[in-house]
Order: C-alpha cells, then sequence, then structure tokens
C-alpha cells in the first residue's frame, strides 16, 4: 500500500512523457514545458501559502534571482549549464532567507508589503542595473542544458521539466504528511499555540520561505536556459500575481492543488494569447469571481468526492498502556522554582516580587480575584512573556525569557484560558503536533521519508493514541477539533498538552465554561494525571475543584503573593478571605 | 545646490500629497473592514480618466482630442472635480460589494486577490474606452512656474499640496467631531460591539470604501496636469501611497497622512542623487522600517491576550 500511490504517479508522468513524444509539435511541447515550470513554483509556494499560510505577492523577485543566478553564471562565469541551475537554485534559496528575515514578526497586510515590496526590488534592479543585469536588451546565449554534448530539444526540455515535477512531487508529499506537514499548519492556525507544544515558529517560516524559493528559482532558471535569452521583461508584478493566483486556484493546501492550479491556467493562457484583452479580463475575473466561487480552488470542489469516510475507530479495550511520560531521573532539584519574579507593562504590575517554589508530584494551585496576576504567571513560566526582572528555574535551570519551544522541549505543557486549538486540524493531528518537539525525524529524514521519520510517525501515533484512550477521545480521532463542544475542545487540548511529554504541566483556568459534572470528571482526571508523576500548576476560579484536588495553593492578589500553603490553611487566611470578600468594616 | 534641494523639497512635498491622499484611503478601508483595496492605483489613474473625460464633454470635443492650450473656466474643473470624485467612489462601493464583502472578516486574504482582480477587470475596461496613450492635462491654475527664491514650482504642485492639506484636516475632523466619523471609528474597533450599539455597520463600511475611492479620485484629478493622465502611472503611485501607509501605520490615518508626505520627500531626495535608483531604494526602506517596526513607525502594537 505504502508503495502504490508512488506508483500511480510514476504511472502518469511516463504517460505524460510518452504523450509529449508522441504529439512533437514545439508549440505544443511549450505549452508542456510551462506547465511544468509553472508546477514547480506554484508546488513550492503551495507549502509557504497553503501550509504556512503566509502570502507572498513577491514569488516574481525568486523567480528571478534562480533565473539571473543561472543566466550570469552561464554567461559570465562560463559555468556547466546544470552546475548554473544548481546554483540558481541556491540562490534563490538564500534570497528566501532574506526576505523571511523581514517577514517573520510582520503579518496580514504588512506582510503583503514586504513581500510585494521584496518583488519590486527585484524587478527594478534587474531593469535598471543595466551593467550587470542587462535590462530590458537582456543577456543572451545563456548555455541550455545538455547531456554527453547535446543541448535539450524542446522534448527533452518537456521530459525534464516532468521528472522534476514527479520529483517535487514525491518530496514534497513526503515532507507535507507527517511532522513537518502538521507544524506547517500549525503556525498558519496559531502561532502563539504552535510554540507551546514546541513548533519553532521562526525557523519553519523560513524553512517555508525556502521551499517556494527555491522552486521558483528552479522553475526561473530552466525558463532563463531554455530560451538561452533572458531580460527583464520576464519579471514582473504580474508574474507574482500569477505564481499566487496558480495556487489559490488549483487549491491550496492541497497537494493536487498546484498541479491542477499549472495546468489548466496555462492551457487558459495559451488558448487566449492571442487576444490579450480577453487574457486580462479572463484573469480579471478568476481572481474576482474564482475565489468567491471556489473558496478551496479546483481541488476543493473535487475533495467531495475524495474525501474517505472516516474510518470507524475502534474502541479500546480497557486500559491500554498509560499514555507516555518523562520521569525526572533526579528528584533532588526542585522542579520550579520562581524567586522574585516582577512584571510590569507600563504602570500594570501584574507581578511584584513573587516567589514560590513547586514540588515534584504535587497539584498546585494558583488562586486570586481576577486581575491578579494569575495568567501573567503562567505566561511567564512558559515563556509567551518575559519577566521584568526575578528568577524562574526549571530543573535548576534558569527559563525566565527563553522562548515558548524551548522550554515546552526542556517538559513544560500547557493549556490556554481561551482556548487555543488548532481548530481545522483533526483530534488526532492537534494531539499528535504534541508530540512535535518529541520526534526526532529532521528535515532531510523527513523529506526522503528514511525509516527513522516512519518509525518516529508510527511511534508518535501510538502515543497520541494512547493518550486519546486515556482521555476517552478515541471516537473523535479524526474529527476537527474546532467542530467538538466546548467541553470536548478542554479535554483534546488538555490531550495534546500531554502529549509533550510534561514534567510540569500548566493549566490556565480548565474548568472555565464546564458545567458541573463536566467539571468533577476533569477533577478526576487530573488527579489521574498527577498520578502518572506529571506535576501541575492550575489557575482556577472553582474553589470546590481547588480545594478537593490541590496539595498547595498560592494566592495572588494584585500581582503579590498573600499567602500559600495547604488548602486548609489558605482558606482560614485573613489576607485571602479580605482578597475575596473585601475587608470588614473598622 | 541649496536651490536644487529645495526644489526637491518642493516637488517632493506636492507629489507626497498625493501620496497621502491615498495613504489615507487605505487607512480608511482597513480601520473599519480590516481589508484593503489592492487596486487602488487603477482607481487613481481611471480617476485621472473620468476628469479629462469630463472635460471633453463640457468642451463638446472627442474623446483623445488634445487639450494643450485649451482655457477652462473655474466652474468647468470644479464640475470635472466632483463628478470624478463621485464616479470613483461609486466604483468604489461596487467594488465593495462584488470583491470585498464576500471576504471580509474571512480568514486568509482572498480579498487580496479579489480587489486586484477588479483592478484589472477596471483597467481593461479603461484600455477599451481610452486607449493606452498618454493624455497631456492642463492645469486649472494654469501652467506657468512661479519662481520663489529661485525655486520654481508649478501651480499645480502648490495646489495638489493645499487640497490634500484642506481634505485631510476636514476629514480628521470629521473622524474626531461629528457622530459619523465617531460611528466609523466604533465598526474600526469592534464591528460587533459598533452593531449591538445600533450601528448600521453595511452602511459605515460602504461609506468607507466610497470614501476611501473618491480619495484615489481626487488625487488621479489632482496629479493629472503634473504627471499627465496614462492608465499604467496608477500602480506605481499607490504602490508609493501604500508604502506611505505601512510606514505610517495602517491603523493610524494620521501617521498614514505623514508617511505619504514623508515617501514623497524620500523619493524627490533619493531623486536628486540617483534618478534609477528611487524606487529601489524607497521600497528598500520599506522592507527595513517594516522589519524593525512591524506595525509601522506610529501604528499601534496591536498584543494578543494569551
Amino acid at each position: 500500500m505504502r508503495f502504490l500511490h508512488p506508483i500511480i504517479v510514476v504511472a502518469i508522468s511516463i504517460g505524460a512523457a510518452i504523450l509529449a513524444a508522441v504529439i512533437g509539435n514545439d508549440y505544443y511541447l511549450r505549452i508542456g514545458f510551462m506547465m511544468c515550470v509553472y508546477y514547480l513554483c506554484a508546488a513550492g509556494m503551495n507549502v509557504l501559502v497553503g501550509y504556512a499560510g503566509q502570502k507572498s505577492l513577491g514569488q516574481a523577485g525568486l523567480f528571478a534571482a534562480g533565473a539571473y543566478g543561472a543566466a550570469l553564471l552561464s554567461t559570465s562565469f562560463d559555468l556547466n549549464a546544470w552546475v548554473a541551475l544548481a546554483v540558481g537554485a541556491v540562490i534563490a534559496g538564500i534570497c528566501g532567507v532574506l526576505i523571511a528575515w523581514p517577514s517573520l514578526r510582520v503579518k496580514g497586510p504588512y506582510l503583503a508589503m514586504v513581500t510585494l515590496a521584496f518583488g519590486i526590488v527585484v524587478e527594478k534592479l534587474v531593469s535598471e542595473w543595466i551593467e550587470v543585469f542587462g535590462g530590458a536588451q537582456g543577456i543572451y546565449g545563456i548555455k541550455p542544458l545538455s547531456l554527453g554534448g547535446v543541448p535539450f530539444t524542446m522534448l527533452h526540455w518537456v521530459w525534464f521539466g516532468i521528472a522534476l515535477g514527479l520529483v517535487t512531487h514525491l518530496l514534497l508529499r513526503n515532507l507535507l504528511s507527517g511532522r513537518y506537514g502538521r507544524a506547517f499548519l500549525s503556525l498558519q492556525a496559531d502561532e502563539i499555540a504552535a510554540e507551546s507544544v514546541g513548533v519553532r515558529v521562526y525557523r519553519y517560516k523560513i524553512l517555508a520561505f525556502v521551499i517556494a524559493a527555491v522552486t521558483c528559482g528552479v522553475a526561473g532558471a530552466m525558463v532563463a536556459q531554455q530560451n538561452q535569452y533572458l531580460n527583464s521583461d520576464f519579471i514582473s508584478f504580474q508574474l507574482s500575481i500569477f505564481i499566487l493566483l496558480l495556487v489559490l486556484f488549483g487549491g491550496s493546501g492541497s497537494l493536487y492543488g498546484p498541479l491542477i492550479g499549472a495546468v489548466s491556467l496555462t492551457l487558459i493562457d495559451a488558448l487566449l494569447a492571442r487576444w490579450p484583452p480577453v487574457q486580462h479580463f479572463a484573469y480579471g475575473g478568476l481572481l474576482l469571481f474564482g475565489l468567491y466561487a471556489m473558496p478551496n480552488g479546483v481541488a476543493g470542489l473535487f475533495s467531495r468526492f475524495f474525501t474517505k469516510k472516516a474510518r470507524p475507530v475502534p474502541v479500546a479495550q480497557k486500559q491500554s498502556s498509560p499514555p507516555p511520560t518523562r520521569r525526572d531521573e533526579n528528584r533532588s532539584r526542585p522542579l520550579l522554582e520562581v524567586s522574585s519574579v516582577s512584571k510590569n507593562f507600563g504602570g500594570v504590575r501584574p507581578a511584584t516580587d513573587v516567589t514560590f517554589r513547586l514540588q515534584h508530584g504535587h497539584v498546585h494551585a494558583l488562586i486570586g480575584p481576577n486581575g491578579a496576576g494569575k495568567s501573567t504567571m503562567i505566561n511567564m513560566i512558559s515563556g509567551v512573556l518575559t519577566p521584568s526582572s526575578g528568577r524562574i528555574a526549571f530543573l535548576g535551570d534558569e527559563i525566565g525569557g527563553l522562548e515558548s519551544h524551548g522550554i515546552c522541549r526542556r517538559g513544560v505543557g500547557r493549556t490556554f484560558q481561551n482556548l487555543r486549538l488548532f481548530a481545522s486540524l483533526s483530534v488526532l493531528e492537534n494531539v499528535l503536533l504534541g508530540q512535535h518537539c518529541r520526534m526526532k525525524n529532521g528535515f532531510w529524514t523527513s523529506l526522503l521519508a528514511l525509516p527513522q521519520a516512519r518509525r518516529e510517525e508510527a511511534a508518535a501515533n501510538a502515543r497520541a493514541t494512547a493518550i486519546l484512550d486515556t482521555l476517552g477521545l478515541r471516537e473523535l480521532t479524526h474529527v476537527p477539533a474546532g467542530s467538538l463542544p466546548y467541553g470536548l475542545q478542554r479535554r483534546v487540548e488538555l490531550a495534546r498538552a500531554l502529549a509533550t511529554e510534561p514534567q510540569l504541566l500548566l493549566l490556565d483556568e480548565p474548568a472555565a465554561g464546564l458545567n458541573p459534572q463536566e467539571t468533577a470528571e476533569l477533577g478526576k482526571l487530573i488527579v489521574q494525571i498527577s498520578k502518572l508523576g506529571i506535576t501541575i500548576l492550575m489557575v482556577e476560579h472553582h474553589m470546590d475543584l481547588v480545594m478537593s484536588i490541590s496539595d498547595h495553593v498560592i494566592v495572588l492578589d494584585y500581582g503579590i503573593k498573600i499567602a500559600e500553603g495547604t488548602p486548609g490553611v489558605v482558606q482560614c487566611d485573613k489576607r485571602v478571605i479580605e482578597a475575596y470578600l473585601g475587608a470588614e468594616a473598622a | 545646490m541649496l536651490i536644487a534641494l529645495l526644489q526637491a523639497v518642493a516637488s517632493g512635498l506636492a507629489v507626497g500629497g498625493a501620496y497621502a491622499l491615498i495613504a489615507l484611503g487605505f487607512s480608511i478601508t482597513f480601520t473599519t473592514t480590516k481589508t484593503l483595496n489592492f487596486s487602488h492605483g487603477d482607481f487613481v489613474s481611471v480617476g485621472s480618466f473620468v476628469g479629462v473625460t469630463v472635460l471633453w464633454l463640457l468642451l463638446g470635443k472627442p474623446i483623445n482630442a488634445p487639450l494643450v492650450g485649451v482655457t477652462l473656466s473655474v466652474w468647468q474643473q470644479l464640475l470635472a472635480a466632483v463628478i470624478t470624485v463621485v464616479v470613483i467612489g461609486l466604483i468604489g462601493v461596487m467594488l465593495y460589494f462584488l470583491a470585498v464583502k464576500p471576504f471580509a472578516g474571512k480568514p486568509g486574504m482572498s480579498w487580496v486577490m479579489s480587489t486586484i482582480g477588479f483592478g484589472i477587470i477596471l483597467t481593461s475596461i479603461g484600455l477599451a474606452v481610452w486607449g493606452p496613450s498618454q493624455i497631456v492635462v492642463p492645469s486649472p491654475v494654469g501652467d506657468d512656474v512661479i519662481r520663489i527664491a529661485g525655486v520654481g514650482i508649478r501651480p499645480q504642485e502648490i495646489l495638489m499640496f493645499v487640497v490634500a492639506i484642506v481634505v485631510m484636516a476636514a476629514l480628521d475632523w470629521v473622524m474626531q467631531r461629528t457622530i459619523m466619523g465617531k460611528a466609523m471609528r466604533a465598526v474600526a474597533h469592534d464591528q460587533r460591539v459598533a452593531s449591538l450599539m445600533g450601528i448600521n455597520v453595511t452602511a459605515v463600511m460602504v461609506g468607507a470604501f466610497f470614501l476611501s475611492s473618491a480619495l484615489a479620485g481626487l488625487s488621479g484629478f489632482l496629479i493629472a496636469p503634473i504627471a499627465s493622465a496614462s492608465l499604467y502611472v496608477g500602480l506605481s503611485i499607490a504602490l508609493k501611497g501604500f508604502s506611505g501607509a505601512i510606514i505610517g501605520g495602517l491603523s493610524n490615518p494620521r501617521g498614514c497622512v505623514l508617511g505619504g508626505f514623508a515617501l514623497g520627500l524620500l523619493e524627490s531626495l533619493v531623486n536628486l542623487w540617483q534618478a534609477q535608483w528611487r524606487e529601489i531604494v524607497v521600497f528598500l526602506l520599506v522592507i527595513l522600517v517594516l522589519a524593525v517596526r512591524p506595525h509601522g513607525l506610529l501604528g499601534l502594537r496591536t498584543v494578543e491576550k494569551v
């Protein structure tokens, strides 16, 4: 079964190659070649747009990087065409890093502006810096690819394009169907949640930009080498729009969308080439109404026929293996020490000189009236916020100010006050993302689908399933998390946090919005989790829950720790009563 | 040297006025609907042509007749300006219903593509009506260069600057002081709450697109005598207006206006040094500014509550 897909795809490619050989007409072959070129652009762009959720309006700049890179290397430096193609791709990849760097912090329209500006800078550079890039005059005599000294004919180019497209498809499929694909999707859905499960958001964004850059660069280099000529007219804002349209029209986030987009738009382009005004109108119409009629592109129209019926999942027999936990080898070090931590946002001080210590295996509760700084404390421990001063040590190591994904990796899991699930992903995928930072398969291993990648994926699946069993979510494995009722969503988020294999689990109001029965069940669940050796720190307002299951309670008021101790001690504390009920009039 | 510098500052401020009007238009739709009109440039260039067409009609001349040496009365010019502003504003309303409303508030940025598509169609129609040629448009305030301390300024440039300032001051007053402006700002802050307070959110959004497009039309009308009317200049003017808005911070209308002027000045000063590097420097600067300040220089940082 595992080889069924590659066999089918290879067969289709061979069919296309034979078809090309039969046709033999240069005009049609050229259309076929452009389909391959645009498929390459779209396939990489799909990773960026469809998976990582980053819109780029400057893809022509990366196309140019590859095209001019290959062109100049083979004309000015007399490099072999194959080497020039490869180096062109590398140059485009480097430009991808350059464009990704300012894009890391900006979002939405600002991101659109950065990428658009990049595209225009490159466009102007190649048209104005005539000494190097030749401007509108262009560069002649670019060496084409050749085999055994014989330059490629048009048919060879089509074959080469099909082969390259095939390889790109298979590699990207390997990458996107596992750990990396999930990570890209998670940062499209919610960057903060992605960080909290250990996804290095910055790194994955850069990676997505680089993948899109490399495929566009290769496409550009192929166009330059096939034409043996390149000028600044090849690079335009329209090309950037066209590349984005390929993905959106075909269906972003679908593995076949880019192929559909490339084939159909190249055909439309060729059919209408004789009537430029009609062509313009057609593009305008596609852009204007295409996404309205088909929000998920052409692939989205067909997905109905392709989606498999959700497989019925066998309900687990009573108690399968317990979910995995990582026990600390060395319990002599305190689990978490918060010493003199303060935080101020301008004049507001949600934490002032707070000090406490968490014990291995205990259930700790952090309580206090609204605005006491409880969530701020959770956010500082989990790396969402940086403390203004003070020290947070996890197992003796300073973690204050580290990035969330690093803290998660060290063994601190968390849930959020206002649920932050990856709504469009299935319950299983959410939990698998929890396993993200525990999986060891790297980029190349995943790209090439080496045995390690498959082993890791299987292991992660087994662990995720075990967790779903424990939390009674097994039947919901393939349901989109966002479609579940609220109480179950809370549970899925807990499952995701458990999947990060934490030693310390931070729960930010886990019972918020739950009915009394659900709250009671949650209480049992928390005790159960704690028995697995996971230490818990929860922020909670339900006093019944807090008092019945905690070993130790910390009380904050206006950012100051006013009491701590066993539930009994805290309940009798005069300052706690004052904070909650107000002081008696003197 | 000093005179050249002053000259650059003067023309930079004039072009900056056009950029500022466009930037303000971006800010208006962004704050109310969280969307932008990526075909703003086409609105600017079509605005120039609508204005010229009204002049042709008033003079009883055929389309594409040369306008050089024709004298125009003040009321003719004013009428042309008003009609341009209204027509482009109405096209903006059309844009809202066709390209923005179906996608506003939904995840993803489908409106980027749909507004670009609308612009392509608009330009195609424009090409069919007016053809691809440039039209030299006479200025309503005369084309004699005025010399102040050795610096030559065209009256149209002064007009551009003055009108931009007046329009923006008026809009600022409307936004801050009138109930209409308050309704717009309420919608900008939170659509749902505004709707609960009885504000007709759709009407406000339609109004925002009308206003934003009308500003594009006005800048097109005003810039035509300086740069001559062409269907191809819109994109680059609007991109710079957009850059101005982004640099200033989309969420802050005053910041956008300042950004527009700053960009005009910068462009004009770089032009003094190396004309062909103008755009490269400007857009590199935009990237740099955003890399350092992701919400623009004067934009509000939105802090996401976790």
